[in-house]
């Protein structure tokens, strides 16, 4: 269950500062904003950003479970076979993938 | 020229509660009737009268607290527990989608292939976008507080910049969301794993987008001189709003992205 050190010392220090905040709050919390929050934040997105470069950019293979990609009843939208967020790209139909590049 | 013997709000008639209910109705009714008749007419009007409603019936507080005078201390004390019990219904609300979560992720049944995520889901990994969102919202707790104590200090310029730091991060949230939505390999309808997560990530999506549209109102008054430093009641209730969403953030992450992976 390892989280990065940063993102463990970051929730240890702000849950302490939530506590021992009191006289002089607005700069505290101004310093605790740009010093800790926004940082912890800007450390987040390149981790982000490294592991989604680091990905493959193929879908899983498709097989035809039964337990997924139901359709009870179909969508009222389109031709209520697509999700809201539907990607063709990683979303396959009950049928397999759309297009021709699967 | 007072007119009362008491210190309570005896509020005069008003239209909005019996508008919210009809738009109640006509959302209700109008989402049946998309979904069988394939007609959107009923239930865009019900949202109509329903945006309507919400706008003229807090702009009537606004006018009663802030210009009138009506929000004195019991007003106010009444105000605070009407907000702490609203937010504990929230809680109960969401409550019930964990149970359903781990209702069907605690005992996966043979249909599923007996395993958690079920076979055939590939999960979002939580040190990706959904760390990133965390760090996100714990920022923007951070955030309000700053606004919060700028405000009781009377620093202006400073409880304007927070506040508005506080909503562009609710705003990245939101962003950040809708683009995992769009990438994620797994959909609704992938049996009882992407109903569990789409509902209560959706719904508490939902709730992001109300916290910061509170955030987003309370900013336009903060700057024009609503607010004072001893009284700001509207900022408080958006503020402990913006903290619950942060709470059900957590425990999703930890429930539903980092344990149901």
């Amino acid at each position: 269950m390892a989280m990065s050190p940063t993102a463990l010392v970051a929730r240890r220090a702000l849950a302490a500062a939530s506590q021992g905040s009191h006289e002089g709050g607005a700069r505290t919390w101004k310093i605790l904003s740009f010093v800790l929050a926004l940082p912890g934040v800007g450390v987040c997105m390149a981790n982000a950003y490294m592991k989604m470069q680091a990905h493959s950019h193929d879908p899983p293979e498709f097989v035809p479970y039964p337990h997924l990609r139901i359709r009870t009843k179909p969508w009222p939208w389109g031709d209520g076979n697509h999700s809201l967020f539907h990607n063709a790209h990683t979303n396959a139909l009950p049928t397999g993938y759309e297009g021709p590049h699967h | 020229m007072a007119h009362q013997a008491h210190a309570y709000h005896m509020v005069d008639p008003s239209p909005w509660p019996l508008t919210g209910a009809i738009a109640a109705l006509l959302m209700t009714s109008g989402l049946a009737i998309w979904f069988h008749f394939h007609s959107t007419t009923l239930m865009t009007l019900g949202l109509i009268l329903l945006l309507l409603t919400m706008y003229q019936w807090w702009r009537d507080i606004i006018r009663e607290g802030t210009f009138q005078g009506h929000h004195t201390p019991p007003v106010q004390k009444g105000l605070r527990y009407g907000m702490i019990l609203f937010i504990t219904s929230e809680v109960f609300f969401f409550l019930g989608f964990f149970w359903a979560f781990y209702h069907s992720s605690l005992a996966p049944t043979p249909e599923l292939g007996g395993c958690w995520p079920p076979t055939g889901i590939t999960p979002l990994d939580p040190f990706e976008v959904p760390l990133l969102n965390t760090a996100v919202l714990l920022a923007s707790g951070v955030t309000v507080t700053w606004a919060h104590h700028s405000i009781m200090e009377g620093e202006r310029k400073q409880a304007i910049q927070s506040l508005a730091l506080t909503i562009l991060l609710g705003l990245y949230f939101t962003a950040l969301q809708a683009m995992e939505y769009y990438e994620a390999p797994f959909t609704i309808a992938d049996g009882v794993y992407g109903s569990t997560f789409f509902v209560a990530t959706g719904f508490h999506g939902l709730h992001v987008i109300i916290g910061s549209t509170f955030l987003a109102v309370c900013l336009l008054r903060q700057i024009q001189y609503h607010f004072t430093s001893e009284h700001h009641f509207g900022f408080e209730a958006a503020a402990w709003y913006w903290h619950f969403v942060d709470v059900v953030w957590l425990f999703l992450y930890v429930s539903i992205y980092w344990w149901g992976s």
